[in-house]
């Protein structure tokens, strides 16, 4: 130990100082109180060791001061006390001194003391290295959720949550959330909503449902189906995280056009479908394992199929919500939830299970993250259809068959599959991919989407499958369309497909031209158009909208030879 | 929560008991790793009959104690799951990679 000797009596600070230094610990010397502190703040002594009475500035004044100056750091002080000091003494240890040892000193006493300081001391060092070290984990932590939570901020983009037709809650258990919930929109502009929910939560379940926001914007922005999404999705939570980490998983998939909700659900509670009463239409039970914990190729990622009827919100949550309990130790519960968006209320209905939650648990802080998504359906059944504008009689009909060989063409595209890659190439979003970096075409990315997918479906189902439309009518019919059509896929042998993309410039402005081919029997086309220029009689929109559609966003929509090839012209928005 | 461990003859049993959640991490694993380092043991059962609630990192520990059984070559079955639990387990689909009974 660094021990400070104080003392005015010369003979005796020698004294004590020879001793200490016998005893093996390094002497440093003050004559006076005022000494003592300044060799207190040079030399930073582990003790001292005091005489009372001094010139200048007395022992128990400088300790005071001493005390003062180190702070937290334990400095203890002992006095040295002659007779008749002992008020002096009492005074000083109450304020702050740690022991005293009697003049004339005897050297068995010291020794006996300056070890027991010297465990004290050890110990008292050992607890303020942990608490040091406690400290700095704590603030390690507090910047890596800071990290963490910036991150998933960029990565979960806000923005595209701010859907009308999305209401949600998240409310995190601690500052960082486990629970993730994303959306995004096809070009088709089908709704795609995640709702996960790593394990545990804070960091760790955090960083865990991180590696889901990548594969779901990107692969939604380019049309992928949720089956193909959660496929990349359990990929890449097996490959980044570690064996016993899994993340929960809805995904919910909204097309307005159609009609169709699909609903996959992998280890999250059952996904409800309500009415606009509230009433429960349909349900969605976890039937799956959570997405992280077997290879792709054993889990089924085909999503549960419903078709809506009038309007409705899909409701999901995470388990977090339905265990919340109250100071009673009372479940909030599913069937609190269901009851409440049954009730009429002023507030949106998301507000209303907000301000009715927070009334459940009296401030009671809920000890997993609660998470609640409302996702609209059938408001918005017939999609609004920008009209091409351009389409005005003149330049229509400069759009021949072979108008784009007399004229100008800028970039093109051409894509030839046959039945081996048509069985699991997802030909669309692939395109979409070239599509996107078309400068031209930069407003129109939904349109050209819509167009392409109902050409190229049109000529698969009918053109290679030998599908029959009719079938979507009856009763679950639509259902057994999809069925069918996976089967025939799957069995195809022979057929192909040619796409092709072509810039083509009319008048200064760039247009499209897509031509689909396939290797079928075509069809009376001059029959079909007639019929379906007159009005659908069928109210349904599951039946018959693809080519529609299409001729509402096109200049123009000419059918090729025995009709086994369609080319259409696309006027592109201004960007 | 303290899992206790009963051996019958080649069957190892561990009994947990109460909330089985992230705080019975260590004494679950320090007992599981026991029971798969004897030789002797060649099917693991965890028994949840005292259980009342298990969450979602309950699930994760499962996970690991699969992976280290079977690289271990035992069998492992999780036995007397009621009510919550097997309403969790259900709800996680784990039937399909657990032998339950």
């Amino acid at each position: 130990m660094k021990i400070l000797v104080v003392d005015d009596t010369e003979a005796i600070l020698l004294l004590i100082s020879r001793f200490v230094e016998a005893l093996g610990h390094r002497a440093i010397l003050a004559r006076n109180g005022l000494d003592a502190i300044e060799q207190c703040r040079l030399e930073q002594p582990d003790l001292v060791l005091m005489d009372v009475m001094m010139p200048i500035m007395t022992g128990p004044e400088a300790a005071i001061i001493i005390k003062a100056e180190s702070g937290e750091r334990w400095v203890p002080i002992v006095f040295v006390t002659g007779i008749g000091e002992e008020n002096a003494l009492a005074d000083a240890i109450e304020r702050g001194a740690d022991d005293y040892i009697n003049k004339p000193v005897n050297f068995r006493v010291l020794e006996a003391k300056l070890k027991a300081f010297g465990r004290t001391l050890e110990l008292n060092r050992k607890v303020r290295e942990q608490s040091e070290r406690l400290a700095d984990y704590y603030e390690n932590a507090e910047e890596e959720k800071r990290v963490v939570r910036h991150l998933m901020e960029q990565l979960v983009n806000s923005e595209r949550l701010s859907d009308p037709q999305l209401q949600y809650l998240l409310s995190p258990a601690e500052s960082l959330s486990g629970d993730l919930i994303a959306s995004a929109r096809t070009p088709g502009q089908a709704l795609h909503v995640m709702l996960a929910d790593g394990i545990g939560h804070g960091l760790t379940a955090a960083l865990n449902v991180l590696p889901l926001t990548q594969p779901f914007y990107s692969m939604t922005e380019k049309g992928y189906a949720i089956s193909d999404i959660l496929l990349e999705m359990n990929d890449k939570v097996r490959q980044v995280l570690p064996v016993g980490r899994f993340v929960c998983v809805t995904l919910i998939s909204i097309d307005e056009t159609t009609g169709c909700i699909e609903i996959w659900n992998g280890g999250m509670p059952m996904v409800y479908l309500v009415n606009e009463h509230g009433d429960v239409v349909s349900e969605c039970r976890s039937k799956n394992l959570p997405l992280g914990i077997i290879p792709s190729h054993s889990m089924d990622f085909s999503p549960e199929r419903f078709y809506s009827n009038g309007t409705g919100f899909v409701v999901a949550c995470s388990d977090g919500l339905i265990e919340a309990r109250n100071k009673q130790g009372e479940e909030f519960g599913i069937e609190r939830l269901l009851q409440l968006l049954k009730e009429k209320s002023n507030l949106k209905p998301i507000e209303y299970f907000q301000e009715t939650f927070l009334n459940f648990l009296q401030q009671e802080k809920h000890h997993d993250d609660v998470s609640l998504v409302l996702a609209n359906f059938g408001a918005n059944p017939n999609r609004d259809l920008k009209i091409n504008h351009h389409s005005s009689e003149d330049i229509s009909q400069l759009l021949t068959a072979d108008f784009a060989t007399g004229n100008q063409s800028t970039w093109r595209y051409n894509l030839v599959l046959t039945a081996k890659e048509l069985r699991y190439v997802n030909t669309i979003p692939f395109m979409m991919t070239f599509v996107k970096e078309i400068k031209s075409l930069a407003s129109s990315q939904s349109d050209v989407f819509l167009i392409l997918t109902e050409l190229f479906v049109n000529a698969i189902d009918h053109g290679l499958l030998g599908m029959d439309s009719h079938i979507k009518m009856n009763p679950d019919g639509m259902e057994y369309y999809l069925i069918e059509r996976v089967r025939r896929l799957a069995e195809l042998e022979e057929g192909r497909i040619e796409i092709d993309l072509m810039g083509v410039l009319l008048r200064g402005h760039e247009i499209l031209r897509i031509r689909v081919k396939d290797s079928g029997q075509g069809f009376d086309w001059s029959r079909s158009l007639q019929k379906s220029d007159a009005v659908d009689p069928v109210p349904t929109f599951t039946f018959g909208r693809g080519i529609s559609l299409v001729k509402a966003l096109a200049l123009r929509v000419n059918y090729i030879g025995i009709g086994n090839e369609v080319e259409v012209y696309y006027f592109p928005q201004e960007s | 929560m303290t899992p206790t461990v009963q051996i019958e003859g080649n069957v190892g049993r561990v009994i947990l008991s109460g909330q089985f959640d992230f705080s019975a991490h260590r004494e679950f694993r320090q007992v599981c790793e026991s029971l798969i380092a004897n030789a002797d043991i060649k099917e693991v059962l965890v028994d949840f009959q005292n259980v009342n609630y298990l969450d979602s990192s309950a699930l994760g520990m499962l996970l690991l104690l699969k992976e280290k059984i079977s690289a271990a070559s035992k069998n492992l079955a999780l036995v007397n799951c009621r009510d919550t639990v097997k309403q969790v387990l259900e709800i996680a689909c784990f039937g399909k990679i657990f032998t339950i009974r």
